[in-house]
């Protein structure tokens, strides 16, 4: 049984919803407004399938024939999908993915996550080739036209006309600067990724509202939106469980559906968490569908598709803006720097490989929400703590390469609480979306270290060694942070909370 | 209603028989084709689209017979407010489409129509949910419908010259629906307004036919009649009792609830459709069972009654009375209650007898024919039908 095959036109972008009907005395009442329209005798059109006239939206994804079985769950054949950012790590591998599978892919950037890596002074350590060469080659390796225009997703004007075109069944928004150090180096940068990311966001928001209404708007959130509370208390996702209650003096208050607490970590973050209240509100307003993809930190350079010929491939960051922390930790192996862990190194986050992290996409794009619906998943497949990553990079380097690896505790840069508990729900993916994690963590690492063991891609890694290390401060300084400490893998035992994910409604049952 | 009494002196009026099923839908489409359901294929404002439970909505693209302006093309025609005439389709002169007509700007023949009646508030029905909330609002709301479609038909006429009229008024239906009680009930607080609006259908009659000649042929007809309701009777839950029908839980209460073991279920009030194994996804009626699990579906339905009273007057088989090559699509079963009774399909009521929120509901075999200019000498059958009503006006305006 596929996860999906019960879904039906309530969950389709091309479904056109066309206003009311009540036949109760034969009569009719309409509302075409979108905001308006109720469930209750609700006309649709298929923008497919005209031929079939007005309709209830009550098709299945297994009756209707412009729906197709694949591995991921069932699809909308040639679903026209529009990735802003397509230039970016994710977007250019998603861009791939889907163009196999059959979706129209269509992409906007503005080379701006190229740009602002060049101005730290540091590149893609894997080469990446120009985008012309990358359609290219796609077109000559797999066959696929992919649709490029380049444009700052703030040119409203610009990206209404190619909306207009294209007219996509979904929307994916990576195009965002995605970086927390990145936003405190100083006012400067802190204003240009609040300005790109929250008012880049509200516009596209407000286009889509105009031009595609139903389509499907898988907006990048990120697992740090909700920040690390001290108490303990689950991070659902995004929105309180049914049963949740608040007590307070006594008294017990339902939660349920109430968007849960969010307690940022950076002015990138703080972006991130006005974008949720911005498409929360959208989809209230005006009935737009959204996964809200609360994403952990991702890693790895590998999918099918971009290991499949060197002009594909997706691009890969080391330095101490863009680069997250296991990409970091495999470069800093390479290049015989110690890993650097913040602090003590007990700080938990949720992980996901490149290639998981695009099958999520996927399966989130065969599912979409329903018009009106805000609904939120916490995208990862695991739980880790800092130090153990250091300690499972190590072995993988050390085992596997030949290399000697040896690890540093630095002081932090960041305000964060270095020891936390972390109990995390992440049930969505798995229960509803037919979605479990497939790259285990040391298969992806060793990937990342065969590949930047090859000489050409070592060569670039030695060019920008000296990006590497920290020094943006979230005090506002800018300096060396200093080391604390070198030790050997192995020497030192984690301690204090362990991480705790919730995958599944029987977890925790005696 | 004084012109009425004028204009019955001057012709024929009869009973006719409504189409089958009783409803709007099929009933236009009959009339506007001369055919019966089985070569015009319109069984209702519903059907099912193939492979599905789900439930389309009627479309003049479904019909299969040609209306009447189409064997005639060389007439030019205004139509104003025709029901399930939707969207309006390129013809020789203009039309306005009725319920149920979602957009108005595809309600509408030729395009260039719509700008005029969107900015002049021209609605093509009323919201029933008004009523309600305001029964004098509803009213209100009927009456200036009534008259913007009036002083749309001037508007037009002014305009352009048409060899025929055809005009449709909505409103006789949704005030009989709600308030026949106060139709039936002469100290009923809204009785004066009831009959208050009959006379506005009145004034409306004499305003249409005054741009006719005073001899000129002249058709008048209601597709089906109405009578008092006092009870609902929820078909689907006496087939779940019966055991004919077994629903799942789906998220929504729609057809998709229909599990494999359901042999029957009802639809659209009257219609009831076995659940084939070459029609529906998880059907399980085989087609050498149709004719038995028909004859027991009668059975039960005859010997339905409430407080002594039989429920249902006739079940008629769809072999008995669909003939055509839209026949195969029809329901399996059509039912018609006896006065007093009203039938509904709501796939998870509990109780199958209820009280029936509206006051008024459609009968079958009395809605009225009137005809203007039908020569002495030519018959009339005693109790026509629907659809013989457009071959009726063709030979009056052969005699013109």
């Amino acid at each position: 049984m596929q996860h999906n095959e019960e879904k039906t036109c309530w969950n389709c972008p091309a479904a056109l919803l066309k206003g009311n009907v009540d036949f109760r005395a034969c009569g009719q009442s309409i509302s075409a407004i979108r905001n308006k329209i109720s469930e209750e005798g609700l006309l649709i059109e298929c923008a497919r399938r005209p031929d079939l006239g007005l309709f209830e939206p009550s098709i299945t994804f297994e009756q209707c024939p412009e729906w197709s079985e694949t591995q991921y769950g069932y699809l909308l054949k040639d679903m026209r999908v529009m990735i802003l950012g397509i230039d970016g790590y994710l977007g250019w591998t998603l861009a791939l993915k889907l163009a196999k599978l059959g979706c129209r892919v269509s992409g906007i950037d503005n080379y701006l996550r190229r740009k602002a890596v060049a101005e730290k002074g540091s590149k893609s350590v894997v080469p990446i080739a120009d985008m012309a060469t990358r359609l290219r080659t796609a077109k000559e390796r797999f066959g696929v036209d992919i649709d490029f225009r380049e444009l700052d997703l703030l040119d409203r004007d610009e990206l209404a006309e190619y909306l207009r075109e294209v007219q996509p069944e979904a929307v994916v928004h990576y195009g965002e600067i995605p970086s927390a150090p990145y936003s405190m180096v100083d006012a400067e940068h802190a204003i240009r990724t609040q300005h790109n990311n929250t008012l880049g966001t509200l516009g596209v928001l407000f286009l889509i509202k105009e031009i595609c209404p139903e389509a499907n708007i898988l907006k990048l959130g990120t697992m740090g939106e909700y920040g690390t509370p001290l108490t303990g208390r689950p991070i659902f996702e995004g929105l309180f469980p049914a049963d949740a209650v608040l007590t307070w003096r006594g008294q017990e208050w339902s939660m349920g559906g109430e968007l849960t607490p969010r307690d940022p970590a950076s002015f990138y973050h703080v972006s991130k968490v006005q974008d949720t209240f911005n498409v929360y509100e959208a989809c209230k307003y005006w009935w737009l569908r959204s996964y809200d993809v609360m994403q952990g930190v991702i890693f790895g350079v590998h999918t099918e598709e971009v290991a499949a010929y060197p002009d594909l491939r997706t691009r890969l960051d080391v330095d101490e803006w863009f680069g997250t922390v296991i990409n970091r930790f495999v470069a800093q192996a390479v290049l015989g720097i110690p890993l650097t862990i913040y602090g003590s190194g007990e700080q938990i986050r949720g992980y996901l490989a490149l290639e998981d992290a695009m099958e999520c996409m996927v399966r989130l794009l065969s599912s979409p929400p329903e018009p009106g619906q805000y609904d939120v998943v916490n995208q990862l497949s695991q739980l880790y703590k800092v130090k153990e990553l250091a300690e499972i990079v190590a072995k993988v380097g050390s085992q596997r390469h030949g290399l000697t690896v040896r690890i540093q505790r630095v002081e932090n840069p960041r305000v964060e609480a270095d020891e936390h508990p972390f109990l995390v729900v992440a049930k969505k993916l798995r229960e509803n979306l037919g979605y479990q994690p497939k790259t285990p963590l040391e298969v992806e690492i060793d990937r990342m270290f065969t590949l930047l063991l090859q000489p050409r891609v070592r060569e670039r890694l030695e060019s920008v060694r000296y990006t590497v290390f920290p020094t943006t401060w979230w005090s506002g300084e800018h300096k060396e942070t200093m080391t604390l400490e070198v030790y050997e893998p192995g020497t030192h035992v984690t301690a204090g909370y362990s991480p705790d994910l919730v995958v599944s409604d029987h977890d925790g049952d005696e | 209603m004084p012109h009425m009494k004028e204009l019955i002196k001057q012709g024929r009026l009869m009973k006719m028989r409504s189409s089958l099923p009783a409803n709007s839908a099929a009933s236009w489409s009959s009339m506007i084709t001369g055919t019966n359901p089985g070569t015009h294929g319109v069984y209702g404002f519903t059907d099912f689209i193939p492979g599905t439970y789900t439930v389309s909505y009627h479309s003049s693209h479904k019909l299969k017979a040609p209306p009447f302006w189409m064997t005639e093309p060389e007439k030019r025609v205004l139509i104003i407010n025709l029901p399930a005439a939707y969207p309006a389709q390129p013809l020789n002169g203009s039309m306005i489409t009725g319920f149920v007509s979602p957009q108005l700007e595809k309600a509408v023949y030729p395009p260039d129509l719509y700008p005029g009646l969107r900015d002049g508030g021209y609605e093509v029905d009323v919201d029933a949910s008004l009523f309600s909330r305001s029964i004098s609002l509803f009213l209100q709301k009927l009456e200036e419908t009534l008259d913007r479609r009036t002083r749309l038909l001037d508007h037009l006429m002014e305009k352009d010259g048409y060899d025929l009229l055809f005009f449709v008024v909505t409103g006789t239906d949704r005030v009989e629906h709600h308030l026949w009680d106060a139709y039936a009930d002469s100290t009923h607080d809204q009785h004066p307004e009831f009959l208050g609006f009959f006379k506005k259908v009145d004034a409306a009659v004499a305003h249409v036919t005054s741009k006719l000649d005073h001899d000129a042929p002249l058709m008048m007809l209601s597709d089906h009649g109405m009578g008092p309701v006092e009870t609902a009777v929820n078909i689907n839950t006496l087939l779940r009792e019966e055991g004919y029908l077994v629903t799942g839980n789906t998220p929504r209460k729609n057809f998709n609830n229909i599990r494999e073991e359901t042999r029957a279920f009802a639809s659209e009030s009257s219609k009831i459709y076995l659940n084939h194994v070459d029609r529906f996804p998880r059907g399980s009626v085989k087609p050498e069972d149709t004719r038995k699990t028909q004859g027991e579906l009668v059975d039960l339905l005859s010997g339905l009654s409430y407080n002594g009273r039989k429920v249902v007057k006739t079940v008629h088989l769809k072999q008995e009375v669909f003939r055509g090559p839209e026949a195969g699509n029809a329901p399996d079963l059509v039912v018609i209650p006896e006065n007093g009774f009203s039938l509904k399909t709501g796939l998870f009521k509990e109780s199958l007898f209820e009280e029936d929120f509206l006051s008024g509901t459609h009968t079958d075999d009395d809605a009225f024919l009137y005809l203007r200019g039908w020569s002495q000498e030519d018959e009339l059958p005693g109790h026509p039908r629907i659809e013989d009503s457009i071959h009726f006006f063709r030979k009056l305006m052969e005699n013109v």
